[in-house]
């Protein structure tokens, strides 16, 4: 689960990012936060991440207290979850199977492992045949099945995607969506879009935003601003 | 072993250009280390050159002379000392001047004085030792040049400071050369490093495949600098041999322990080849850690 309670986050040139936000995620939820630019989707997605600390309030993500002054466990904390990024972020220098399996060495993962998890991974975001391409070698698509397989490998239960379908066509994004189809249920989902097609068809929770508050949380909502 | 030549093989040009800094700092250091070194033996060669003479009166008893010396030999302050008796400088003298019979048939072994010729172990061992002489008996004259002891000893201890300052400032500018190299390489890696802390990789790991590509690279480079330096000793042994002529040995103090560097040796070149293998690990190393640290705050 995943729950903020009254956060707050101020930046120190004046910037109020988000303005007492609370709600809570269930384990398996599948989850749409929209709104516009400099809603502060991106803030969430990072304070769960604990990459930004909020200036008050209270996050708890899987039994981790994120705001606790004392927490130390960022790394078991970011070993929970999958993150998913608008340009990707693969590895270049480092072929399919290296990209996917890093996730999985980062943990101490022993060879057998990470190749049958691995293996499993790519076979999910229909990538099995490419083990050895690199990325240069592949389409936007693909590049983003990669970061898509990165993130579910492993124990990774949480899956935070910011903009995932932001460099894609139309088409292309909606084999990216069902990809996230077929992990629903299985993984906490989060991901934060503009892209309203995607949205209104889900029919999936959605977390509506506007200049750091939350304005609309519809159980199964469609993209209204 | 694998992953590192993985890595430098995907990344050739940076992996080179890495590769030559280290190689020409550690050539300069290594040139630099074995002149200094040079330096610092001539420079504990000479200082056992300079002496004090005592000249005796005529008619001093051997006991005597030999009471000075074994004193002398007994302060700790003296390497060696030689004693020329009346007969040894009048062999002297006829050696000197075998070309002139004149000058031969003047002097007897009657008239030259016997003496001790003191070698100290430093020279700032010379004004006391010329102080101590001057006090005995029997002592007709003490010989000693003040002045070039003074500007020797000068002289040594500026040459031993500036070469001090020097070496310090080549290994920071080395780490500095090097830091700034590495960070342009791990510059281009900055989205990689904030990825693998995104998720979840520790410090060390981010951190292991830089500082073991650094230093297998300066380990890499610091043997071929030695190997190209071995090679320029070997071609230029003989003007070595020749500038040298004359030195028995010369050798420098390493802790408690007496390395000798000429003629030049194993050993030496051994303690070279292990220094500068050393030397090349650990900037390569620092310059690592410290160009990672600037991208692991995420």
């Amino acid at each position: 689960m995943i729950t903020f309670d009254k956060v707050t986050k101020k930046f120190p040139l004046g910037n109020t990012a988000l303005n007492d936000v609370s709600f809570e995620i269930d384990d398996n939820q599948f989850v749409f936060l929209v709104g516009q630019s400099g809603a502060g989707k991106t803030t969430i997605l990072k304070m769960i991440t604990q990459e930004i600390i909020p200036s008050s309030g209270s996050i708890i993500v899987d039994d981790f207290d994120v705001t606790d002054k004392n927490f130390s466990q960022k790394i078991e904390l970011r070993r929970k979850i999958g993150i998913i990024f608008q340009d990707f972020k693969v590895l270049v220098d480092k072929n399919i199977y290296e990209n996917v399996a890093v996730s999985l060495k980062v943990i101490g993962a022993d060879y057998s492992e990470i190749k049958n998890k691995v293996m499993a991974a790519l076979e999910l975001v229909g990538l099995s045949k490419k083990t050895m391409v690199f990325p240069v070698q592949l389409s936007a698509g693909e590049l983003q099945r990669v970061a898509i397989a990165r993130a579910i490998v492993g124990d990774r239960d949480i899956i935070i995607a910011d903009e995932p379908t932001g460099n894609l066509d139309p088409k292309t994004s909606w084999d990216i969506m069902k990809i996230f189809k077929k992990l629903e249920g299985k993984k906490t989902i989060i991901i934060a879009t503009h892209n309203t097609d995607i949205v209104n068809s889900f029919q999936k929770r959605v977390l509506v935003l506007k200049e750091g508050k939350i304005i609309k949380d519809q159980r199964k909502g469609g993209y209204e601003l | 072993m694998r992953e590192i030549w993985t890595s430098i093989r995907r990344t050739p040009y940076q992996s080179f250009s890495s590769f030559l800094i280290l190689f020409f700092t550690l050539f300069l250091t290594l040139i630099l280390f074995v002149s200094l070194t040079f330096l610092y033996g001539t420079l504990n060669y000479l200082e056992t050159k300079p002496q004090v003479t005592v000249y005796f009166q005529n008619k001093t008893p051997e006991n005597n002379i030999f009471k000075v010396r074994d004193e002398l030999m007994d302060s700790g302050k003296v390497l060696n000392i030689k004693y020329i008796s009346k007969n040894d400088a009048f062999n002297i003298y006829k050696q000197l001047n075998k070309d002139n019979p004149l000058l031969l048939e003047m002097v007897s072994a009657d008239i030259l004085p016997p003496s001790l010729e003191i070698y100290a172990k430093k020279p700032i061992f010379l004004p006391e030792i010329a102080e101590y002489l001057k006090k005995q008996g029997d002592i007709d004259e003490v010989q000693y040049e003040k002045d070039i002891i003074d500007k020797l000893l000068v002289l040594t201890n500026t040459i031993r400071m500036s070469a001090l300052i020097f070496f310090s400032y080549l290994i920071l500018m080395s780490i500095v050369v090097l830091t700034t190299m590495i960070l342009f390489k791990i510059a281009l890696k900055e989205s990689e490093i904030t990825l693998l802390k995104l998720i979840g990789a520790t410090n060390f790991y981010i951190r292991k495949p830089y500082i073991l590509e650094s230093l297998f690279l300066g380990i890499t480079a610091s043997t071929l600098s030695f190997g190209i330096f071995a090679l320029a000793v070997f071609y230029f042994s003989p003007f070595l041999q020749s500038y040298f002529k004359g030195i028995a040995t010369l050798s420098v103090d390493m802790f408690s322990y007496k390395m000798v560097i000429w003629p030049l040796n194993y050993i030496f070149f051994t303690t070279i080849f292990a220094s500068i293998s050393l030397f090349g690990a650990i900037i390569a190393t620092v310059a690592s850690y410290i160009a990672t640290n600037k991208y692991l705050k995420v």
